[in-house]
């Protein structure tokens, strides 16, 4: 019985040192390993693709990402929202490239999507702003419909925690697609400092909202705006920027020839705000996206994954 | 049954007339549209005999009727014209009517006499009482969204045919001026040609007697024109007028045929009423967003629609660069509406549509404020119809100052 006592509280002893010893280590682990996961998992990813072939730098970023089927599910309905809403060509920058607009379609319809719609509320006539931005050549021969939103298209909802906008009207086809993706064109903007990913979804909502954006703090609109909208995915085409006289150009262009893939808009437009030398400061709306906690808008903690084709 | 087969022609004429008219053409010719009102030498060559310009190929269009009169007399009215068969057709409803036509003077070949005398003056009057023009306003008329003020370029078809019932034939026999003009052109060419012949010697005296009475009534109407060019002529520039617009003779070259309002694509075009005064009742003028709150857009730039389509010169034809060079009106920006000025917001929404760059953007406390460029604004409303302000900060004004309209 004693012997019995003693190897069982002797047990409790050897246990006791070892539990300690483990303790240690998980203290140890836990201050090295898991912060560095942890880390990991909270630095936002997003993918750069440089290169010349937009085709192909379409191709590359959606690997990068985790392939297109991550995104575009069999039988999804798929919105793309590029931005076309100004009347010139795809040299002057102005709008969303054809070529890569045409890659994500084409990405979309080899994942057997149900359907591709693009609505766009354009700023110019739609019909010469779809000819003349390259945007009908782009959708010839595949099956996805390109149009401009009638006020029929445009259903109201609630914005819940925007500080401004609460209620705005937006098209109805971009809020009820299962996978809906925001590729903008980056450029300078003269009311909005530049336009980006969030920017880019004034282009989704109806005139009068726009409007109403303009008179109550635009910045603030538009953040708040994102906490609504979300996007599954977001490409920005910045193969070339138009550094002045934006949004309708033409203006002086550089050319960083890159693609920004990511599904953080904030970090998406921080780093497109990067080619532009500024910061989110610059770009007010973009800080308070963030502080909406739409995204990430420091750029040290976003993670680019850079890629050449 | 027996009517129909004896005016089968002339009704698949009038339907075809009015398919062009309702702008039924291919969009890559929009000019085809105005074949119908051209077909009216009293439109198309009277209109560029007033404004001395060469307004195209398509103003030719004009010389076959009048050929066409000189050998077969009023041919055209009793066979070929759209109006001339609705009207006589309208009669028949009333046949309480017949002989009545004859208590009513001729007025037709006055008429004709009174545009061509005017328009040699490069002021002509009453130009709107073509047949052809009015036939084609009623039909043009018809279209999206329809309104009552969008309708009057319509009115005058509806008055002939009222005037017909009363009074059956009065318009062919009595009235319309391109039957006036034809008969005349009839008669000298049958004058003429009987003094060839040598048959029955044309007196000097008659002949002699014609001219002078031509001469003395020519020179009232002569007198007219300057007198009312000068009286009213200035207020053309009243209304914001389509592009390529003739504005020193606008109320007086422009016949309401409707063309232009149906060109555009945006539906910009409305007929005037009032603007412009009495004298310029359903012209042509730009209806932009601070005049009608449904329109977001705006006369744009690379459009020139509207000055393909015009048949007497009111509108000259554009191209597309000459377009850009061409104002029309010109933005004035109210500062205590704007949200830049006035309330210190992020907008100059006005800059970021214009596209003739012509928002001067100048920092003011740290914010961005819109200045009008007037050198290189050319009043296309893009501003005025985005402009986020409530009530509109940035509207257009007619032009008015004189030597504006075209720029080198």
């Amino acid at each position: 019985m004693k012997s019995k006592t003693s190897k069982v509280n002797s047990k409790p002893a050897n246990l006791k040192r070892r539990t300690f010893l483990k303790a240690g280590a998980a203290v140890a682990a836990a201050a090295i390993v898991p912060t560095e996961t942890l880390a990991d998992e909270k630095k936002t990813k997003i993918v750069v693709v440089h290169g010349t072939n937009l085709a192909k730098m379409v191709e590359a970023g959606m690997a990068k990402m985790g392939g297109w089927d991550k995104f575009f599910k069999p039988g999804a309905k798929v919105a793309l929202k590029p931005n076309l809403a100004w009347n010139s060509t795809p040299e002057q920058g102005g709008n969303t490239h054809p070529d890569i607009l045409r890659a994500v379609i084409k990405g979309a319809e080899a994942c057997k999507v149900k359907q591709i719609l693009i609505p766009e509320n354009t700023c110019q006539p739609e019909k010469m702003t779809f000819k003349v931005s390259g945007a009908n050549d782009a959708i010839e021969g595949t099956s996805a419909k390109l149009y401009r939103p009638k006020p029929a298209d445009y259903k109201e909802v609630d914005v819940p925690k925007g500080k401004i906008c609460q209620k705005a009207k937006a098209t109805r086809d971009l809020i009820e697609a299962d996978c809906l993706v925001n590729m903008p064109v980056a450029k300078h903007h003269s009311g909005a400092t530049l336009t980006l990913s969030m920017k880019n979804w004034m282009g989704a909502v109806d005139n009068k909202t726009r409007r109403s954006w303009h008179r109550n703090g635009l910045h603030q609109c538009i953040a708040d705006f994102s906490t609504f909208l979300k996007p599954t995915l977001i490409v920005i085409d910045a193969t070339r920027i138009m550094l002045d006289h934006g949004p309708q150009g033409p203006g002086k262009l550089a050319y960083p020839n890159e693609i920004i893939f990511a599904t953080d808009p904030v970090a998406a437009d921080t780093y497109a705000a990067s080619l532009f030398k500024k910061t989110p400061d610059d770009v007010p709306h973009i800080k308070l996206a963030a502080e909406l906690g739409v995204g990430c808008a420091d750029l040290k903690k976003i993670d680019v994954e850079r890629v050449e084709v | 049954m027996k009517w129909l087969r004896r005016n089968i022609w002339r009704l698949l004429i009038a339907v075809a007339a009015a398919v062009l008219a309702l702008g039924y053409v291919p969009e890559s010719h929009p000019e085809l549209a105005s074949i119908l009102p051209r077909l009216s030498p009293i439109l198309s060559l009277f209109g560029a005999l007033a404004t001395r310009a060469w307004l195209g190929w398509l103003m030719l269009l004009g010389i076959p009727l009048l050929v066409l009169a000189a050998f077969k007399g009023r041919f055209f009215c009793w066979h070929l014209c759209p109006m001339g068969f609705l009207s006589e057709t309208a009669g028949k409803l009333n046949p309480w009517g017949k002989g009545l036509v004859r208590r009513v003077p001729m007025v037709n070949k006055a008429l004709a006499l009174v545009i061509a005398v005017t328009a040699a003056c490069g002021y002509p009057l009453l130009i709107w009482c073509d047949p052809l023009c009015i036939f084609n306003g009623f039909f043009a008329a018809w279209r999206e969204p329809l309104a009552i003020a969008s309708a009057g370029t319509g009115i005058g078809f509806v008055l002939v045919i009222l005037a017909s019932i009363a009074v059956p034939n009065i318009w062919c026999h009595r009235l319309c001026p391109l039957g006036g003009l034809q008969e005349a052109i009839a008669q000298l060419c049958r004058r003429k040609a009987k003094t060839a012949d040598g048959a029955p010697e044309q007196s000097a005296l008659s002949v002699v007697g014609a001219t002078r009475r031509t001469v003395l009534a020519a020179i009232p109407a002569a007198a007219a024109s300057l007198a009312v060019r000068h009286a009213v002529g200035a207020k053309g520039r009243d209304a914001i007028r389509p592009p390529g617009a003739d504005l020193e003779r606008f109320n007086a070259l422009c016949a309401r045929c409707g063309n232009c309002m149906k060109a555009c694509p945006y539906q910009l075009i409305q007929p005037d009423l009032g603007d412009s005064g009495i004298e310029g009742l359903f012209t042509p003028a730009l209806q932009l967003r601070s005049r009608n709150a449904d329109q977001e857009q705006y006369c744009f730039q690379d459009c020139v629609a509207c000055t393909q389509v015009c048949p007497t010169g009111a509108l000259r034809p554009l191209t597309v660069e000459q377009k850009h060079k061409t104002p029309i009106g010109t933005a004035v920006i109210d500062r205590k509406k704007c949200l830049a000025w006035e309330n210190h917001e992020y907008c100059v929404v006005c800059d970021e549509y214009c596209p003739y760059k012509a928002v001067k953007v100048e920092e003011h406390d740290g914010v961005s404020c819109p200045v009008i460029d007037e050198e290189k604004c050319r009043g296309c409303g893009a501003c005025e119809s985005n402009c986020p302000a409530d009530p509109i900060a940035i509207v257009v004004k007619p032009l008015k100052a004189k030597g504006k309209q075209q720029k080198k």
